[in-house]
């Protein structure tokens, strides 16, 4: 009998699931919006009965003999605590939906293993500190034992940000915050004020915005005095401030029916508040003889801002995960059901680090494919993809590519990607346009050898999980206009022949064809759409939008 | 330090606090009294826990001072934490 460690992200957004195994090394990985094609699949059970089956089959487990360990991402149930909802930032009707959907999970989570055949006998439930998984989850692909660890998110057990020492890959809790007082929270609200909705995942809009604006600083003083940090913990103001600087915001704030770009001013200036109320943190959890900073939560998606930490605020590097959300508690929640069934004190490392732990292609598909491509044309290349590719991006062809394990975390990084030649100044209004159907002022990203990351960026450093936004050398943007920012930054990620040696070789043959060894990488969706999950799924945007071809594990799919 | 030391620092916060939070006299706080009929409001019990978890360098759930709804029986609790250290 074998037994497995089932995480289960249990929040009510983003759901996902996680299988680490007897070793408490992570065998699967997948948020639930990719299988259902929901984005962020709200209130979904991460144990889905199909999308379970497919994992347990995909790490050989099995149902019948198999010994299951259930950990959700939440120790307590948040509805069950009887105090009045914070709604100075947000309507208290969020968050009372979002308690009402994180109870049922909490209450339903691994019931699914029953349906697919798993005796209760062989079942039981662990419940895990939300912001000890983020921590677990970060550890997991830190490529260091000794770190500080800190957690900044929406809302977690009884705060927004909490605080670990990682020593020997031991992580002990140092502080936690307490009450209201959240930057994940300040973000969502200077969302709907830029008139976009957090609740659609649409911080990442107000991000590419701030680009375009200048920041107001008499605004910016006073948003700033919306959270006090007091050694690192944050506290909203009292509500009568926070009424005061809401109303001196909606000033400046758009509503979403009105052009975009009224609101750049203020999502750069929100972006600004946010770094420096980040930069206070940082600032106050910095610790003699500690260079490395694991950041994890859902503010560890902020690339802009993850950008500027190195080599400032008494930290030599930043470590993010490629699923510092809530997504990534799964793989937090399996690891540290791990450690308490088998007594392990330590996080276990990942061997390689790598982001693919979810589904692979179905192989039959590609097959069938070639005998129903209804006009498209179909051709093998098998032992030469990557220079296929690379070919056609520099005739101006724009690629989906699907390859090998998905991409577990938000970010396409070469497996379920659209891939162009970002030399060409017309592409980026080409994809935004025609494939992902987006605004048109949304950047790009770039893909670019680690090796080489100097040549092109500022403050050069490793990416692998396109986690980081740096400013672009000034002699070379000239070289890649698609994909660089209206500000003059990238949000790069960084491969190696060792981690991504198809990205890599990739990109030595772009060098040799265009002369620049940089990618344009995006995720393979259409805007408001989870990434690609399925061949049928590629195929679909393939045949509904302006794509030009799609790489299906060895078959490159094309319109004429 | 002594458990009784240590029990009395802790006695000596809560009282200090409670008497702030609360608007009156510690002399009037004793251990029999119930948070709630002190006035103590839900949030504000929840951000002394987070107090205590600070000061005392021990965890708490943020149920447990509702669970534990007077001095002596939260002190009860904090003294189990701090002796599982």
């Amino acid at each position: 009998m074998t037994t497995w460690y089932l995480g289960l992200s249990t929040s009510g957004h983003d759901p996902a699931l996680a299988i680490a195994d007897e070793a408490g090394q992570i065998r699967f990985a997948e948020a639930t919006e990719r299988f259902v094609q929901d984005k962020r699949a709200w209130g979904i059970a991460p144990d889905h009965v199909t999308h379970l089956e497919h994992a347990l089959k995909a790490c050989g487990a099995d149902p019948e003999r198999d010994r299951f360990v259930v950990a959700t991402s939440w120790k307590a149930v948040k509805a069950s605590l009887d105090i009045v909802v914070h709604d100075a930032m947000l309507p208290a009707s969020d968050t009372i939906w979002m308690r009402g959907l994180q109870a049922g999970l909490q209450a339903s989570a691994g019931a699914n293993l029953l349906r697919l055949g798993v005796e209760d006998g062989r079942r039981e439930t662990l419940h895990f500190d939300h912001h000890h998984c983020h921590a677990a989850a970060t550890a997991y692909f830190a490529p260091v034992d000794d770190a500080v660890c800190l957690v900044l998110d929406g809302e977690g057990e009884v705060g927004a940000a909490s605080l670990f020492s990682m020593s020997s890959r031991e992580l002990k809790r140092k502080w936690r915050g307490w009450g209201p007082g959240s930057l994940g929270t300040f973000y969502a609200w200077l969302t709907f004020h830029c008139g976009f909705d957090w609740r659609l995942g649409e911080e990442w809009k107000v991000m590419g915005l701030a680009a375009y604006g200048s920041i107001l600083p008499e605004l910016q003083g006073e948003m700033t005095r919306l959270l006090l940090v007091d050694h690192g913990r944050l506290k909203f103001a009292d509500n009568e401030t926070i009424a005061a600087i809401d109303a001196l915001t909606r000033a400046h704030a758009r509503m979403p029916a009105e052009p975009i770009m009224k609101a750049a001013d203020l999502a750069a200036t929100g972006q600004a508040v946010y770094a420096a109320l980040a930069d206070r943190v940082i600032a106050d959890v910095r610790e003699d003889g500690v260079p490395d900073l694991l950041l994890t939560g859902g503010c560890a998606l902020n690339s802009s801002y993850n950008g500027t930490i190195a080599g400032r605020l008494g930290f030599e590097r930043v470590h993010i995960a490629p699923c510092p959300a809530d997504d990534g508690n799964a793989i937090g929640a399996a690891l540290l059901a791990f450690m308490q069934d088998r007594g392990v004190a330590g996080v276990p490392a990942s061997p390689d680090a790598s982001p693919f732990l979810g589904t692979v292609p179905d192989r039959a598909i590609e097959r069938k494919m070639a005998h129903a491509a209804n006009g498209l044309s179909v051709t093998d290349v098998s032992g030469r993809s990557a220079a296929a590719v690379a070919g056609r991006l520099a005739e101006g062809r724009v690629i989906g590519v699907m390859r090998g394990p998905a991409e577990f975390g938000p970010r396409a990084l070469g497996h379920r990607s659209i891939l162009a030649d970002p030399t060409r100044p017309e592409i980026k209004d080409r994809i935004n346009a025609e494939i992902k159907g987006r605004e048109p002022y949304r950047p790009l990203a770039p893909v670019v050898l680690e090796a080489e990351v100097g040549d092109w960026f500022e403050r050069p450093q490793p990416s692998p999980y396109m986690s980081i936004t740096l400013p672009w050398r000034s002699t070379v943007q000239v070289r890649v206009p698609s994909v660089v920012h209206a500000d003059g930054t990238g949000r790069l990620q960084t491969v190696s022949p060792d981690s991504q040696p198809w990205m890599s070789a990739l990109l030595d043959s772009l060098r040799q064809t265009t002369g620049v060894p940089v990618a344009l990488n995006t995720s393979l969706n259409v805007m408001g759409k989870p990434i690609a999950h399925s061949v049928e799924d590629a195929l679909a945007i393939l045949a509904t939008t302006g794509l030009d071809g799609v790489l299906c594990e060895d078959y490159l799919v094309e319109k004429p | 330090m002594t458990e009784n030391t240590k029990r009395g620092e802790v006695a000596a916060f809560l009282t200090q606090r409670l008497a702030e939070i609360t608007k009156r006299d510690p002399s009037m706080i004793t251990g029999s009294s119930v948070f709630v009929d002190m006035g103590l409001q839900s949030i504000d019990a929840v951000l002394l826990c987070g107090e205590v978890e600070d000061k005392f360098d021990i965890e708490l759930d943020p149920a447990s001072i509702f669970e534990h709804d007077t001095l002596d029986s939260f002190l009860g609790l904090i003294d189990e934490r701090i002796a599982a250290q």
